[in-house]
């Protein structure tokens, strides 16, 4: 069958670093294809240079057989490719309307797809006042009113609640049916294998392995994408540390925003799982611990004493460290992985005043080894990619030492392997007797780390389980409100 | 096109302020009739002209410091070539002063584009090369203008409808299209959020020099207006700079982000009265002009206090 995207030997760097080497691909018509690849492997490169967004250096894309230089978005999208990406790309202080005008969308069409969608939203409305799951949906309901004949879905399922991720399933299936094509990016592959035909997968910016879904299962994935690394499985391997003694209490915590009679308590030694749909007050959970938000009533105990943070610098000192699920504000992204992880610790290698750098390179050493960071981008944090960033994030409290770290959706958007890293130091962190609260939107990851989880609904902590005891069914129940 | 309420509630609240300080005004004049709101809207012309020009280049993200000087340079071009000819000529070289204008908010926000460097530098640069340029062309205050040319701007008589056309045709017939425009909301869009304007499919580079050229058509039309409200040339930095501070400011009073994709040209011309009342009534007062500049420093740093404050507030 002719194709309707061939993609022959495309390479792309920036100066030393090489984020494409050659990579060979296609899609035919009427077809969702998957592209795989661990973090760093060339994907988002590759996406970025199939939207127009970058310019290739070499090798060539064929659209409908004929040759094709996407110089910009609107090129692209004139020549029927159309982009929904993870951060959504509609203009903050404008209103939806406008928005819509600016991209020269049909708006009877986009209200058509909305309600297609079941979904229901204001023109008018500012979009920075909108949901980030709504916004996805907003951003693909306009990338499908210009028609497209290649839909490109970038971790668009990532941290969506279930019933919008269907919505997002059908929709490609209905593409599908009317002979247009789907490129699908996704961390889930348990969705690879009964949404796509074929998958193809690309490892250090060369397309290792591309077969149809039926002829291999998750486990050809992962193992073309790990290349010689092995899975590591976790499940059993664990075992549990907890102490009963608590390091951290909360006591009928309310806010003004959702959160109503929050009670529970933070081990010593400990994982304890937070799971919730989005937008069930876990957000406000997380500030509160960290000290960025205040609380309206109710009582938090630290090591047996109260406390009360107005800052996030007061919870800090107690040695209570949060990873936001947003990397990018936690981050500086113009400097130095070196400076970054640096960072947090400069209160204590300060030296009159001036920094040591012998102190700092040694401990920043330390962290990039025991990390496995890949340094290839070390001038600019915002070069590496999306795993060895988390890692940043997470390594630098690591060389700064704590007590309590709260790390919210840590593996959001990230690889296999890098997510196996961070669960191992997740449970490593624990084995030493530092606790550790995670907030995660994949389910599995509960039994993998977790020693207990807690579950919010509507503001409110509805259930507590055993983690090692509990089923993913049990905890998707509750995170709907069922018990 | 409709607005956020936020931005109604700031409009109001200007207006609110300036019926209140017009009513003072008026107050300290023995008679306020149609000669006395000529004389206001006279006043206003530059200020708010250039204040619009500014705040369209705030809202798009930039910053143009150069804008009272390019406002200068029109000024002194069109005083110098227009002096002792006749309707036509003046209204030739207006023509032109205002192509020049844009042409030179164009070069600016390419060099912008191109180079990388922040606005606040190189608008700053320029504001020294236009001064210069100006002082070539008139070395000194002087020139004119034909005398028809200049009633059809300030008015006959004690008629203020000319200056009101003066003030509001731009708004008119330059803004309210452009605001409908893609081109407008492209505007908007790569103030707001580069990044997010690029994938939407604007063409940034192109946008930013077609925003530093609107911004010149309002400084150039605010140079002519220097030319035909004074009949002469003022070819001082003095008078350029406290221009483009008024425009800042007075973008700022009108509810125009310095964040940039927010905000309108309305407010902004209404403030530019609030401007041009403080030193006025003071003045009426008895008191120092200088203290005016204190107040309006101060009141410009009041508004983006507050307005940092609420936005601190929002994100809680």
């Amino acid at each position: 069958m002719k194709n309707l995207l061939e993609i022959r030997e495309l390479a792309k760097n920036y100066g030393s670093v090489v984020a494409l080497k050659s990579a060979n691909f296609s899609v035919s018509p009427g077809e969702i294809h998957a592209l795989m690849g661990a973090n760093g492997a060339g994907k988002s490169t590759l996406v970025k240079i199939l939207t127009g967004v970058i310019q290739s250096n070499s090798g060539s894309i064929k659209v409908n057989n004929f040759l094709v230089n996407f110089s910009s978005p609107d090129n692209a999208r004139k020549n029927g490719v159309a982009p929904v990406f993870q951060d959504p790309a509609l203009i903050p202080d404008l209103s939806l309307r406008r928005n819509l005008k600016l991209t020269n969308t049909d708006i009877s069409k986009f209200e058509e797809k909305m309600i297609e969608f079941g979904l229901q939203v204001s023109l008018e409305e500012q979009v920075s006042r909108i949901e980030l799951p709504m916004l996805r949906m907003i951003d693909l309901a306009r990338a499908l009113a210009h028609d497209p004949k290649l839909l490109i879905l970038d971790e668009i399922t990532a941290a969506l609640p279930a019933n919008l991720a269907e919505i997002v399933i059908e929709v490609m299936n209905k593409e599908k049916q009317k002979g247009n094509s789907v490129i699908f990016i996704s961390h889930r592959l348990s969705e690879i294998g009964e949404i796509c035909d074929r998958v193809t997968v690309l490892r250090d910016g060369v397309d290792v392995d591309t077969f149809e879904t039926k002829d291999g299962d998750e486990n050809r994935i992962v193992s073309a994408m790990l290349g010689s690394k092995i899975t590591q499985n976790l499940s059993g391997n664990r075992v549990s540390t907890k102490a009963d003694e608590p390091i951290m209490q909360l006591r009928s915590i309310k806010d003004d925003n959702q959160l109503r009679d929050v009670s529970f308590r933070i081990n010593k030694g400990e994982v304890l799982g937070v799971v919730a749909l989005e937008g069930q007050g876990q957000d406000s959970l997380f500030e509160i611990l960290a000290g960025e938000r205040r609380i309206a009533s109710g009582e938090m105990l630290f090591n047996g004493s109260r406390v009360h943070f107005s800052h996030p610098s007061d919870a800090i000192e107690l040695g209570i460290t949060y990873v936001p699920g947003d990397r990018k504000s936690a981050l500086l992204p113009q400097r130095s992985i070196r400076e970054n992880l640096a960072l947090t610790k400069f209160p204590k290698i300060r030296n009159w005043g001036w920094i040591n750098q012998k102190t700092e390179d040694s401990m920043v050493d330390k962290a990039v080894k025991n990390l496995e960071i890949d340094t290839r981008a070390s001038s600019q944090v915002k070069r590496l990619s999306g795993g060895n960033q988390q890692k940043v994030t997470i390594g630098r409290w690591i060389t700064t030492g704590f007590d309590l770290l709260l790390c919210f959706d840590p593996t959001r958007g990230i690889d296999v392997g890098t997510k196996n890293q961070i669960y191992t130091l997740l449970t490593g962190l624990s084995a030493e007797g530092k606790s550790v609260v995670l907030f995660t939107s994949e389910l599995r990851e509960i039994e993998l780390v977790c020693d207990r989880v807690i579950v919010l609904y509507g503001g409110k902590i509805v259930v507590e389980y055993d983690a090692t005891l509990c089923t993913e069914e049990l905890l998707l129940n509750a995170a709907h409100g069922r018990i | 096109m409709r607005f956020s309420l936020r931005e109604q509630t700031w409009n109001i609240s200007i207006l609110g302020l300036v019926v209140g300080l017009t009513l003072w005004r008026g107050n300290q004049l023995p008679v306020f009739g149609s000669y006395e709101i000529k004389t206001i809207l006279l006043g206003i012309i530059p200020i708010a002209l250039l204040a619009m020009g500014q705040s369209l280049i705030v809202i798009g993200g930039g910053i143009n410091l150069a804008i009272g000087a390019e406002a200068i340079l029109i000024n002194c071009i069109t005083a110098r070539f227009s002096d002792g000819t006749n309707f036509l000529t003046s209204v030739k070289w207006a023509l032109i002063g205002i192509l020049i204008a844009t042409l030179i908010g164009a070069l600016t926000g390419w060099v912008i584009s191109k180079s990388g460097i922040a606005d606040i530098v190189v608008t700053l640069a320029t504001s020294f090369v236009l001064i210069g340029l100006a002082l070539f062309v008139q070395p000194g205050p002087g020139g004119g203008v034909n005398l028809d040319f200049a009633q059809t701007f300030s008015g006959k008589g004690d008629s203020f409808i000319a200056p009101l056309l003066v003030l509001f045709l731009p708004i008119f017939l330059i803004w309210l299209p452009l605001q409908r425009s893609r081109l407008g909301i492209s505007f908007y869009a790569i103030g707001s959020s580069k990044d997010a304007a690029f994938l939407s499919g604007v063409n940034v580079a192109r946008t930013r020099i077609l925003l530093y050229a609107f911004g010149g058509v309002f400084a150039g039309i605010c140079g002519v207006s220097l030319t035909a409200i004074t009949q002469a040339a003022s070819p001082f930095a003095v008078i350029s700079n406290t221009a483009t501070l008024n425009s800042v400011a007075a973008a700022v009073l009108g509810g125009v982000a310095l964040s940039g994709g927010v905000g309108g040209l309305f407010g902004p011309a209404l403030a530019s009265l609030v401007l041009y009342y403080i030193p006025t009534i003071m003045l009426g007062y008895g008191i120092d002009p200088a203290y005016s500049q204190i107040i309006q420093g101060a009141l410009t740093i009041l508004v983006v206090l507050v307005g940092g404050l609420l936005r601190a507030r929002g994100k809680r």
